[in-house]
């Protein structure tokens, strides 16, 4: 079996934290989680971790979707992310423009946003 | 320029440093929210300080105190002849800026025209002086400061959205100094050394343990700039029983400085719903049993009020309250708001 993945799940929504940590949990994936950008920086600069991907939610207090994607882009250019929001079309551009890999909406299909993980992971190989 | 230090030990004067040393390098853009005399500008200092800008400018202007087509000058500079009067050319602050921070304090007060101007300098990294049509680049760091509730302004039509979300891409928020009463003595003694250096008076008298809780307990309305206030006038008069003693007399609720004495306990005794000189009621008196009818009679003015405004709409009196049409149906029943009688509500349930 492959080394494990390290994956990073923000959201401040514990119902959809959970859930994403539950279904990633299933695979080979170590998953990391939460719940606002400012948190996920901790854990990013506190465990010395290597992740494989991050996927976030954008409209979030302390540290927004956008500003996280911009810092990880900044100092881990080689990490891909996938922003995941509902919140209309402005933070969808600006995640975008924040370099997001991949702008998905909420609500979204599972087996379609792990489709699309599979793909950036493969793209970074 | 060196700003005072950021002084709390509270959770959230604690999470606003740890904010500030992780992303004070990212150059993104910050929106600081908190009540007047937190202290928005002294977070703004601080970023700009721990920051790689810290050798240029760190520039400051004020959306609420200038006109719309003055804050628009003053921030985008202009051409010579631009406008009457404008009989040379001025540069603005994002130009006077460039490599250094523009710290933009009550956004909430620009107007829509200029939020989009703003929004495009954002954007683009690029603007134009008035009377200009070539586009100068600047690269400035953008922190805004807001005493309003932005989310509230953007469902009343007077924030944009867009601009809103750009500039809130990390939000400090401080929390008023009564809800962090801990702060209050650090800051307090802080303070108090800052001013005896500043004031060169012998004559400062340190207050006590006993003055120093008082300071605590009170409730700092105004907030750190109030407490600064206070502060400095105990220490030019030298004597902080007077000052306290002041404090003391102030109303704690606007409105309540001015009645008489007849009526001066009128709330009190319609909220308990007895006579506040019968000693046996006054016996029986808990402050948990006239919790819920302070409640009551609050909600009851406000839905009535809102209610009010909009002509007894229902639907808009639950988006400006933020509760659900069940609710306010609900309310308006348990707590008798009476419609006039244009109003009553058909039957809907």
């Amino acid at each position: 079996m492959n080394k494990p993945l390290n994956l990073l799940i923000i959201d401040d929504n514990e119902e959809i934290l959970v859930a994403l940590k539950d279904f990633f949990s299933m695979d080979n994936f170590n998953v990391y989680s939460a719940i606002d950008g400012l948190e996920a920086l901790k854990i990013i600069e506190s465990e010395n971790i290597a992740f494989d991907l991050i996927i976030t939610d954008i409209v979030m207090p302390n540290i927004s979707g956008v500003g996280i994607i911009s810092i990880v882009k900044q100092r881990w250019p080689d990490v891909p992310v996938i922003a995941i929001t509902g919140w209309g079309e402005h933070p969808e551009a600006l995640a975008a423009e924040a370099d997001a890999d991949l702008v998905i909406e909420k609500p979204f299909d599972l087996a379609e946003l792990k489709k699309k993980v599979n793909e950036l992971l493969l793209k970074k190989t | 320029m060196l700003g005072p230090p950021i002084i709390g030990v509270s959770q959230n004067i604690t999470k606003a440093k740890d904010i500030i040393n992780r992303i004070a390098d990212t150059g993104l853009s910050i929106l600081i929210s908190g009540e007047s005399g937190v202290g928005k500008e002294v977070i703004a200092q601080n970023l700009f300080q721990k920051s790689f800008r810290n050798k240029n400018s760190f520039l400051k202007i004020n959306c609420a105190a200038l006109p719309e087509g003055l804050l628009e000058s003053e921030l985008f500079g202009y051409e010579q002849g631009a406008f009457t009067g404008a009989q040379r050319k001025k540069k603005g602050k994002f130009e006077l800026a460039h490599k250094g921070v523009l710290f933009l304090d009550e956004i909430g007060d620009m107007s829509f025209n200029l939020q989009a101007k703003l929004l495009h300098v954002l954007q683009s990294g690029e603007f134009a002086p008035l009377g200009s049509e070539k586009d100068i680049k600047s690269d400035v760091w953008i922190i805004a400061a807001s005493n309003q509730n932005l989310e509230k302004n953007i469902k009343k039509g007077t924030f944009r959205e867009d601009l809103y979300y750009r500039l809130n891409t990390i939000n400090i928020h401080i929390a008023p100094l009564r809800e962090r009463p801990e702060d209050i003595i650090p800051i307090a003694e802080y303070y108090i050394k800052q001013y005896a250096i500043q004031f060169k008076s012998g004559k400062i008298i340190k207050p006590g343990k006993k003055i120093m809780e008082q300071l605590a307990e009170y409730n700092w309305q105004g907030n750190v700039r109030e407490l600064q206030n206070v502060l400095k006038r105990a220490l030019v008069m030298g004597d902080w029983e007077d000052v306290l003693k002041s404090l003391g007399e102030k109303p704690s609720e606007p409105g309540n400085s001015g009645k008489g004495e007849s009526d001066k306990y009128s709330l009190l005794s319609e909220l308990m719903g007895f006579d506040m000189n019968d000693q046996v009621e006054l016996d029986a008196f808990s402050l948990k049993k006239i919790r819920q009818t302070a409640i009551d009679r609050v909600e009851k003015e406000v839905i009535a009020c809102i209610l009010d405004k909009t002509g007894w709409n229902r639907t808009k009196a639950t988006k400006i309250l933020e509760i659900s049409y069940k609710t306010l149906l609900s309310k308006i029943s348990s707590l008798d708001i009476e419609p006039p009688p244009s109003k009553k509500l058909r039957s809907k349930n």
